[in-house]
């Protein structure tokens, strides 16, 4: 098991985002999560890769605990030193990129695991073209984000995960900032590393992909986990009204 | 007295606004960086005094401001400070202008997209590191622009140092020209104050285009 959260509950302002939700991921396991917009799909990846602090239950990687509720009902992180340990088995694939404009390709890439991880420059920079050269962008290594597509700046950004070496990668609706002719280039990629079997969490507006690629689909509402399964028994089919409601949208 | 030899009177001076110049710079670029951060602290006094500090200096004039910092320890604690004129000079220009690029900084800093904290966050690099790494030189770029429109107010600034009968360009120019009755003294300090911001206006471009290379 590589990640395992139970009992998760996140409020924002008294309203409760997150309703006692409990989800794992095994090695080598892709899961996608779709549903509406508010559903509490991001909030779970942002609570999962610690952008966001739980209000309660517990989160664990590798069979660690990073956090817990105590006998007073709050939740406690591990501390700093040791939250950094634990930020090092996840990565996370923004819907915005989110690439360091200053830096070149090659050194969004490298600088991390340099200065983080204490990597040699030389390997961490063989890591990187190894890298781009699996994301189609070597011949990009030296030029600067803003001269890349937004296709082009989700693969670096996923390169850029990928260089620290997580157990776990997640993706914040990686294709919703892309124009819809570029979308097929990211997604191709998420589909190949899928094939070489990186653990994967994907929240995604992408049916068809989310059908094709996925293990295993989780359909979150309201804060609630309401169905979750293979694909083909989600999809094609839905136990619960909800979901049935949410998928005829996407039909046609 | 022919216009060579005023000027080579006048050159003193120059020096010793070039060096007014030269030290405000030194002091106030990185003080502003601590009061703009101190902005931010956590501690709500801190923030309160940060404020209040900021708000008085952009509130009242810099001229009264170099007064208050000469005649202060005196007319208040009764304090005789020798050679007080020139340290009382610098410490109101680098607290004035502190100000005002804590002011810029924090603009800049605020307009760092917060994608690139949580960027930053992911991939575990520390807080400093975040700030060195990745937001101060963004926030450098981004804040050229306003810092050049600060550095060229304070090359004209500087002769507000003639309130503290600080003999440097300015100052002079006034003197020697009620001395000789002659409009010559101004056309040289106006000479002098032209070309400094020249300079600094081209050396300024140089470093935004030196920063050029990305968006």
């Amino acid at each position: 098991m590589i990640l395992q959260m139970d009992n998760i509950k996140k409020s924002f302002d008294g309203l409760e985002v997150l309703k006692d939700i409990s989800f794992e991921v095994d090695k080598g396991e892709v899961v996608s999560i779709i549903g509406p917009s508010g559903s509490g799909k991001s909030t779970l990846l942002r609570c999962a890769t610690f952008l966001e602090t739980i209000d309660g239950g517990e989160i664990r990687y590798m069979g660690q605990r990073a956090a817990h509720t105590d006998e007073n009902g709050q939740a406690v992180y591990v501390s700093h030193q040791e939250l950094r340990h634990f930020r090092s088995y996840c990565g996370l694939v923004f819907q915005q990129f989110n690439l360091f404009p200053h830096y070149s390709i090659l050194k969004n890439l490298t600088d991390a695991p340099i200065h983080v991880q204490h990597r040699s420059k030389e390997e961490a920079e063989q890591t990187a073209m190894e890298l781009l050269g699996k994301m189609g962008i070597a011949d990009k290594a030296d030029a600067y984000p803003y001269q890349l597509s937004g296709g082009q700046q989700q693969r670096v950004a996923i390169a850029r995960a990928l260089a620290m070496k997580p157990e776990i990668l997640f993706f914040d609706e990686p294709t919703s900032a892309l124009d819809p002719e570029l979308t097929g280039e990211v997604l191709k990629v998420i589909r190949q590393l899928a094939d070489e079997h990186m653990t994967m969490v994907v929240v995604t507006h992408e049916m068809p992909f989310a059908k094709a690629v996925s293990n295993r689909v989780l359909f979150m509402d309201g804060g609630v986990i309401v169905e979750q399964g293979d694909p083909i028994s989600v999809f094609e089919n839905p136990q619960e009204e909800r979901t049935k409601q949410f998928l005829r949208v996407f039909e046609h | 007295m022919d216009i060579s030899t005023m000027f080579s009177t006048m050159s003193v001076g120059m020096l010793r606004s070039f060096g007014i110049f030269v030290l405000t710079l030194v002091g106030s670029l990185p003080l502003g960086m601590v009061v703009a951060l101190l902005k931010k602290s956590r501690f709500v006094v801190v923030r309160a005094i940060t404020s209040a500090y900021i708000t008085v200096i952009r509130g009242t004039p810099l001229m009264l401001q170099l007064l208050v910092w000469y005649f202060g320890p005196f007319y208040l604690f009764g304090m005789n400070i020798g050679n007080w004129r020139f340290p009382a000079l610098i410490l109101g220009f680098v607290l004035n202008y502190a100000a005002y690029f804590a002011e810029i900084y924090r603009g800049g800093i605020e307009s760092i997209p917060v994608g690139q904290y949580e960027a930053c966050e992911v991939l575990g690099y520390t807080k400093t590191q975040t700030f060195m790494r990745v937001i101060l030189p963004q926030v450098i770029k981004r804040i050229m622009p306003s810092v050049t429109n600060e550095v060229i107010t304070l090359v004209k600034d500087t002769s507000l140092a003639f309130t503290l009968a600080y003999q440097e360009v300015f100052s002079l120019a006034k003197q020697i020209s009620a001395s000789q009755t002659s409009f010559m003294p101004f056309v040289i300090a106006g000479i002098f104050y032209f070309v400094a911001n020249y300079i600094v206006e081209f050396v300024m471009k140089r470093i935004e285009k030196s920063m050029g290379y990305y968006k």
